[in-house]
């Protein structure tokens, strides 16, 4: 008891130091950043979304390691998750919590929505809101439900993150065309005074092939707590 | 949102880490920071009435969309630390029959 008593002092004590500073972060933050993605974001980079313009031409050496670090968290579940008994299919646990009809008829119905839904998402990344890795995660989901779907279906893990390996190479190579029409690193590979159409061209295939990627990524790790499930 | 609400989440995410006996409760209370963190960044650049970050004709007073890019990035990151941490607790479950910290830690071939 006398533990929590401290502890709960301790956190009102971080509490307090924290509101004191809080008038320090309101002067940390200015709008010039703000003011310049306004005024130049579109006809640098093409997009209409600015948080696409961020993610995919101003802070892509960002991006590409977040991609990158994905990729390694996946790598880290399966090489956690090695063991004995390999898994094919998911009918082990389709008939443990026996899954109701209603659900399955559902999920063939909503499948293929979710699928074109996710794509829509990834391929409008520039013009809506979304992007590779909010689309590539419908994707993975639209992909989840295939397990309640088919219990059969079998799945090949080490295919998929070797795909997945392949797209993150994909990634960096068309993200490093620039250095070869433009002169620096990690940037649209399309002149500065192209139209924002042709831009786009640049936005849309990395976004498809991030969303790629994502999606991969997650299956995969959903694949690997299943395996565990048994 | 007030950021000294965002702070509240956080320390709810510190409270839960300090006292939770599960090592699931563990790491969901890590994801708990990290929402707290979350929504303290979007509080950033964000204002009454701004609309979202993307232009059409007649949009001028946008949000900042910096922190949110920003953000992206955590969201993705968090989620693959959860996905690694959780892993790891199935890992433990499978070694020692038990996912209780005490439990865990009292066994003699934890004690280094």
């Amino acid at each position: 008891m006398s533990r929590q008593i401290v502890l709960i002092l301790l956190l009102g004590a971080l509490f307090a130091v924290f509101t004191m500073s809080i008038i320090e972060l309101e002067g940390l933050y200015n709008a010039f950043g703000k003011e310049y993605f306004l005024e130049y974001g579109q006809s640098d980079t093409g997009s209409n979304n600015l948080v696409t313009a961020i993610l995919l031409d101003y802070r892509l050496f960002d991006s590409l390691f977040e991609a990158g670090i994905l990729l390694i968290a996946v790598s880290g579940v399966i090489w956690i998750s090695k063991h004995d008994i390999e898994e094919k299919n998911a009918r082990f646990m389709i008939d443990k919590f026996k899954t109701p009809d209603l659900f399955i008829t559902f999920s063939r119905l909503v499948y293929p929505l979710m699928l074109a839904f996710g794509f829509y998402v990834i391929v409008n990344g520039h013009l809506s809101p979304g992007g590779g890795f909010q689309g590539g995660t419908i994707v993975a989901t639209a992909i989840l439900i295939l397990y309640y779907i088919d219990a059969d279906k079998e799945t090949n893990i080490g295919l998929i993150v070797t795909v997945e390996k392949i797209v993150y190479l994909l990634i960096i190579v068309l993200a490093s065309v620039s250095i070869v029409t433009r002169g620096t690193f990690f940037t649209n590979f399309f002149p500065l005074d192209a139209t924002q159409d042709t831009k786009a061209i640049y936005l849309v295939l990395l976004n498809v092939l991030i969303g790629f990627k994502v999606a991969l990524g997650l299956w995969t790790i959903f694949t690997a707590f299943l395996k565990e499930g048994r | 949102m007030n950021p000294i609400l965002t702070f509240l989440v956080v320390l709810i995410g510190f409270y839960g880490l300090s006292t939770s006996d599960n090592v699931i409760k563990s790491v969901f209370s890590v994801t708990i920071i990290e929402s707290g963190v979350i929504l303290l960044f979007l509080n950033l650049g964000n204002f009454e009435g701004g609309a979202i970050p993307i232009l059409s004709e007649g949009v001028t007073q946008i949000v900042d969309p910096l922190p949110q890019a920003l953000m992206i990035t955590t969201i993705v990151i968090g989620s693959t630390v959860t996905a690694l941490s959780l892993m790891l607790c199935i890992k433990v479950f499978h070694h020692y029959g038990t996912v209780e910290w005490k439990e865990v830690l009292s066994r003699e071939d934890v004690k280094s």
